[in-house]
């Protein structure tokens, strides 16, 4: 074989990794584009990275906001489904991250370490507003909408037992519940209910997320875990249960962001994403998870129909 | 709920008509053609442009340090027992433990992925860049120094291209086993075919399980063939020669 | 550091735990790789021993290895759904091609003057198989097997994502178990990986005939499918 066959083999394998690092180049945008818009107050700032954790409402979140600040002239690189809790804070302490959306109630138990209840979301929002300053961090305004945990049962069967707050669960005999493994041992589970309700005589299922509503669809458990933003409870299929006293706690949603990042891309950074929070009613979130989760359309298709139908984009 | 209520009531968004899946996504079907030509372009041409990155990148720097350490080895031999279980070592820790393990040290990036998938890649390419340099029949060796070859001719004009055929056998091993474990790294990096399965495992959505994985097996045999026909390009004279 | 310490303590705190999932993990790996050895070696053995059937065996091998693990576990998931028998078809399917090819390599690979020496002392076709061919292949066929023991554990990580129980289930739950148990996980699935390796490895040289060892020279086979991959990428 001749010297120069090898010397292309090389120079291929050079061309490839190339090629590959090249590629490298692009991360994690997906290549926004930003927009003539008359007003482009982000224009020279610099980039931010937003992080979204692990599941469809979050990735939904964070397409709303990215695209918002992107059409004032933001630039925005955005780490989708970077894991957990933990991850996304670990991520955003370390500067990997420079905001991500997170629950008001997941941000004062999981990352403050402050587990006392609050009886009303403006004492938990500003306990977490305490918390995230001390350590270099802003709350954002907080969604209208909460994703928290709730009972969902089907129509008939609230009609049968005359079921309208989880008060009304706690006559009836060996309730048939279902839900995550950790329900069990929850305060905004099991534990609360009975401290809070009296729902004590429960036979518990663990499922994994996802599969409550076909288990209640089958009939095999009576009640399920749900969040109060999934996409299945718009339309009414299913009755949700009130918490008059509370049991489950706030998740509204709130941006936190490093305080420096803030400062650094001004005023109208903030307002952008407050402007968006502000429209985010349970409904909305119900329909955009629906749609993500039942309808498959992907979160950035979704998020774009949203925001151009309420002018913030 | 007091001071935020006011805020909160006012807002009344408009939520548009998002439009329905088909009948096939929306009840979970095998198969829905409709998914995967709508979701082609934001879903999956994306993982598989970023798997075949993930890939090549691995392969190439793994082949790179794995050539330069066969060659050493061949030079001196006391360092293969050494390579051979260091890199044997990387090759068993399963992949996923080797993810997180990488974690801690290089963050959730890609960086933490490559790494984990090059050190897959090693084994096999120094062992079989070594086992080929190895396999050149003495005589021949003796004949090319007889001719006044110096050692760097030897190596480059006779060794390496007589080394070929298992050289690049191991790229195709190395290929293909990369392609298969890249797509465990979306434990680590939003990249890959592995996102878009396990997003589907998540929520059992057939149609996006399916065209992922099948994609990825697509990928793997494509990129196997690819490999073999390189190497009979390559290496017109073990054409033929065929016994059994 | 500070993680990998808070991984040791992890580990000393959730014993039962992860001996549990342990179990859970050998089970669904011990089955699957038992049920491919049921039915890879007897079919191998006997392609190897009639000297037919080299380039199914050996493209089943190509194909096979070139199957993504996780990828084949999602297709099982979408047709089968989830749980520990459809994984381990899935495992099943991933381990078949290594221990057919192997044993069929090894039964046909075996030295034709063996083989005609056991003819001309008068041993019929089943003495040779048993007598001569099988002691012989037997190094081979078990590298195959330690290969594909050692393949299926680590892809048996994955189950956890389909319905079936192993020490996958701490390494995917990050948000239950956070970073200490995962990585402690991890450590403990790396452990297991490596003790499965050492024993096959053990018991690969144990069946081995000194006379058979395979040379240390250069390159040392530390893995099984050295021969197999050597031998079967050049078709």
């Amino acid at each position: 074989m001749k010297h120069g066959t090898l010397r292309t083999i090389l120079a291929l394998l050079a061309a490839l990794a190339l090629t590959g690092l090249a590629a490298c180049g692009g991360d994690d945008d997906d290549g926004g584009s930003t927009q003539a818009a008359d007003s482009q107050p982000g224009k020279g700032k610099p980039a931010v990275t937003l992080g979204t954790k692990n599941f469809n409402e979050q990735f939904v979140l964070g397409q709303l906001y990215k695209q918002a600040l992107e059409a004032k002239g933001f630039k925005v690189a955005l780490k989708q489904n970077i894991g957990s809790t933990e991850i996304a804070d670990k991520a955003l302490r370390s500067g990997q991250i420079d905001l991500y959306p997170e629950y008001i109630g997941i941000f004062n138990t999981a990352v403050a370490g402050d587990t006392k209840a609050y009886p009303d979301l403006d004492g938990a929002y500003a306990a977490g507003k305490t918390y995230a300053e001390q350590h270099g961090f802003t709350l954002l305004e907080l969604t209208p909408f909460t994703d928290v945990d709730a009972l969902a049962v089907l129509p008939e069967y609230a009609r049968e037992h005359s079921l309208r707050s989880l008060a009304d669960l706690a006559q009836i005999r060996g309730l048939r519940l279902g839900g995550p493994p950790e329900f069990r041992q929850r305060e905004t589970g099991l534990v609360g209910l009975d401290r809070v309700y009296g729902i004590s005589d429960v036979d518990f299922s663990p499922l994994t997320i996802g599969l409550q509503y076909q288990a209640l669809d089958d009939g095999k458990i009576d009640t399920a875990d749900v969040f109060t933003t999934d996409g299945q409870l718009q339309g009414g299929r299913y009755v949700v249960l009130d918490d008059p006293k509370n049991v489950f706690g706030f998740q509204n949603v709130t941006p936190i962001v490093s305080t420096r990042v803030l400062e650094a891309e001004g005023p109208a950074f903030e307002e952008t994403l407050n402007a968006v929070s502000r429209v985010l009613t349970t409904e909305a979130m119900q329909r955009m998870n629906a749609a993500v989760a039942i309808d498959k359309q992907s979160p950035a298709d979704v998020a774009q129909q949203f925001l151009e139908a309420n002018e913030l984009t | 709920m007091t001071e935020l209520a006011p805020a909160l009531a006012a807002a009344a968004p408009v939520i548009p008509d998002f439009g329905r899946g088909s009948s096939c996504v929306r009840e979970n079907g095998t198969f829905c053609w409709d998914w995967v030509g709508d979701h082609w372009g934001d879903t999956l041409r994306p993982a598989l442009v970023q798997h075949v990155a993930l890939t090549a990148i691995a392969v190439a720097i793994g082949f790179a340090i794995a050539f330069a350490l066969a060659l050493l080895a061949h030079r001196r031999g006391r360092l293969t027992t050494p390579v051979v279980l260091a890199t044997g070592l990387l090759y068993t820790i399963p992949s996923l433990a080797l993810f997180q393990l990488l974690v801690p040290f290089t963050g959730l990036s890609r960086t933490t992925a490559e790494i984990a998938l090059v050190s897959y890649t090693l084994l096999i390419l120094f062992r079989n860049t070594l086992a080929g340099l190895a396999g050149v029949p003495e005589e021949v060796r003796d004949a090319a120094r007889g001719m006044g070859l110096t050692r760097r001719q030897l190596l480059w004009s006779v060794e390496l291209p007589l080394a070929l055929p298992a050289i690049v056998a191991g790229l195709r091993i190395a290929t293909v086993t990369v392609i298969s474990l890249a797509t465990v790294a979306v434990f680590v990096v939003d990249q890959g075919l592995g996102a878009p399965i396990y997003a589907g495992l998540q929520q059992t959505f057939k149609t996006e399980l399916i065209a992922a994985g099948a994609l990825c097996v697509a990928l793997a045999l494509a990129a196997d063939a690819l490999l073999v026909l390189a190497q009979h390009a390559l290496t017109p004279w073990t054409r033929v020669a065929r016994s059994r | 550091m500070n993680d990998f310490l808070d991984a040791f303590r992890f580990i000393g705190e959730h014993t039962a735990l992860l001996w549990q999932l342990t179990l859970d993990h050998l089970a669904l790996s011990g089955a699957a790789v038992g049920i491919a050895l049921a039915l890879a070696i007897p079919l191998g053995v006997t392609l190897g021993h009639m000297h037919r059937g080299s380039t199914v065996a050996i493209n089943v091998s190509n194909v096979g290895r070139a199957l993504p693990s996780l990828a084949l576990i999602s297709i099982g998931v979408a047709v089968l759904g989830i749980g520990f028998a459809n994984v381990m078809v899935a495992l099943v399917v991933l381990a078949f091609p290594i221990v057919l090819t192997n044993a069929y390599v090894a039964v046909d690979g075996v030295d034709p003057d063996a083989v005609e020496a056991a003819r001309g002392m008068g041993m019929r076709a089943r003495e040779v198989l048993w007598q001569v061919e099988l002691p012989l292949a037997l190094p081979l066929i078990f590298a195959g097997i330690r290969t594909a023991v050692v393949y299926v554990i680590a892809t048996a990580t994955l189950a956890s994502v389909a319905g079936a129980h192993s020490l996958g289930d701490v390494i995917v739950d990050q948000a239950t178990y956070r970073l200490p148990g995962v990585l402690g996980a991890a450590i403990c699935v790396a452990v297991l990986a490596l003790l499965a390796e050492l024993l096959f490895a053990a018991l690969q040289r144990a069946v081995t005939p000194r006379a058979l060892r395979l040379e240390e020279r250069g390159a040392a086979p530390l893995l099984g499918d050295l021969t197999t991959s050597e031998r079967t990428a050049s078709t």
